[in-house]
């Protein structure tokens, strides 16, 4: 067997590779570009860039309203019921709805349920679908923003929106993400990324969408929210 | 076992194995972050180097599939489809063990919505398939021997 000769085959076939792997990335659409390098850190998803503004001393957090109307960063705060720790893992029987969405600078996402989620699309609160764009198309929750993990502008979607919420207490408001509930992980990747970037008050909707067609909520499809 | 080694048979193999690597590429190649979300599933890969595999495996896969098909660097493309299919087994293995339940992504790679033991019947038909298939490239391993040895034997 030609040893040297297999080698300089292989070698070309993975360099080729790379080159077309490379080449059809820089031509892809938006959708289905990935970014070459993924983050090296921890609980960061495979996506283009660590967001940029880093998570600093978390400020005093400014409670957000707990009932009725449209939220705002200037409400008075609601009653102080502790939220439940992220690491529970509610069931049928324990399961409370919770009355209040405090903002939680401890953690980074509180997973909640059905009628709260409910509540909180009630109050206009900002929802993200954390699933495919081309998924999100077929159908989301009205009002939610795409907001997929695994596509390349999450980064530059995720500013958008720090820049759109810089004041401390609008990054106190509560924003839900969901994806396809059951073990999907994208809902709380997303998660932890805004509390990277000193979102205090994420909620991850841990029954996601399936849940909330089989509840017969309202869907809208196509790209816009 | 001279059948083993027969040109009908191993021009059959070779072809058949080829558009099965080229079938599994081509969904890869069209959607890179879904590929890119099932390597994160097997939770076997580093963050930093999912994106890349995710990019360049699939062009192995059809670059070698067509290798296969056009009877071009056989020997070589043969071996790297061995090495894939061996890695594909052991991840799947480990996650089976682990009893992490997760969907292949070989030749679909859009989240199927099945459940639980579902997947973990899949994995174990995929263990099973990806063995099937590795039995090919040891036919195509062994034919390549035959034809190699042949001439020494003559001589």
């Amino acid at each position: 067997m030609n040893w040297k000769k297999h080698f300089l085959e292989a070698a070309t076939l993975i360099v080729a590779a790379v080159v077309c792997a490379l080449v059809s990335n820089a031509v892809a659409s938006r959708e289905r570009k990935l970014a070459v390098v993924s983050p090296t850190s921890g609980g960061q998803p495979p996506t283009a860039v660590r967001p940029t503004p880093q998570r600093q001393t978390p400020q005093p957090p400014t409670p957000a309203p707990d009932s009725g109307g449209p939220l705002s960063s200037t409400q008075a705060p609601p009653a102080t019921v502790k939220p439940e720790p992220a690491t529970k893992k509610p069931t049928t029987e324990n399961r409370q709805p919770t009355t209040a969405f405090n903002p939680h600078p401890d953690k980074p996402y509180i997973e909640i349920h059905g009628d709260d989620v409910a509540a909180l699309h009630k109050k206009g609160v900002l929802f993200l679908d954390a699933r495919r764009t081309s998924v999100y198309e077929q159908g989301h929750i009205p009002g939610a923003r795409p907001f997929s993990v695994w596509e390349s502008d999450i980064d530059e979607k995720v500013n958008k929106l720090f820049a759109e919420r810089s004041d401390p207490r609008d990054q106190n408001l509560p924003i839900v993400i969901y994806c396809s509930g059951g073990d999907c992980e994208d809902s709380h990747m997303l998660a932890q990324k805004l509390w990277g970037i000193q979102f205090n008050n994420v909620y991850v909707y841990k029954d996601g969408f399936p849940d909330w067609q089989k509840r017969g909520q309202p869907v809208h499809t196509g790209p816009n929210p | 076992m001279k059948w083993l080694a027969h040109p009908w048979l191993t021009i059959r193999v070779q072809i058949a194995l080829g558009v099965i690597f080229v079938a599994a590429a081509l969904p890869k190649i069209v959607d890179p972050p879904s590929f890119a979300h099932m390597i994160y599933n097997y939770k076997l890969v580093p963050w930093s180097a999912i994106n890349l595999m995710a990019l360049v495996m699939p062009w192995i896969e059809l670059l070698c599939g067509l290798a296969l098909i056009l009877g071009i660097w056989t020997g070589t493309a043969r071996t790297i489809i061995a090495a894939l299919l061996l890695a594909f087994v052991a991840a799947i293995s480990i996650n089976l063990l682990r009893g992490n339940a997760i969907d292949c992504g070989c030749f679909d790679v859009t989240a199927a919505g099945k459940t639980t033991e579902e997947r973990l019947a899949d994995m174990r038909l995929v263990i099973l398939r990806d063995a099937g298939m590795l039995l090919m490239v040891a036919q195509l391993w062994y034919a390549s021997r035959s034809a190699g040895s042949q001439p020494a034997r003559a001589a």
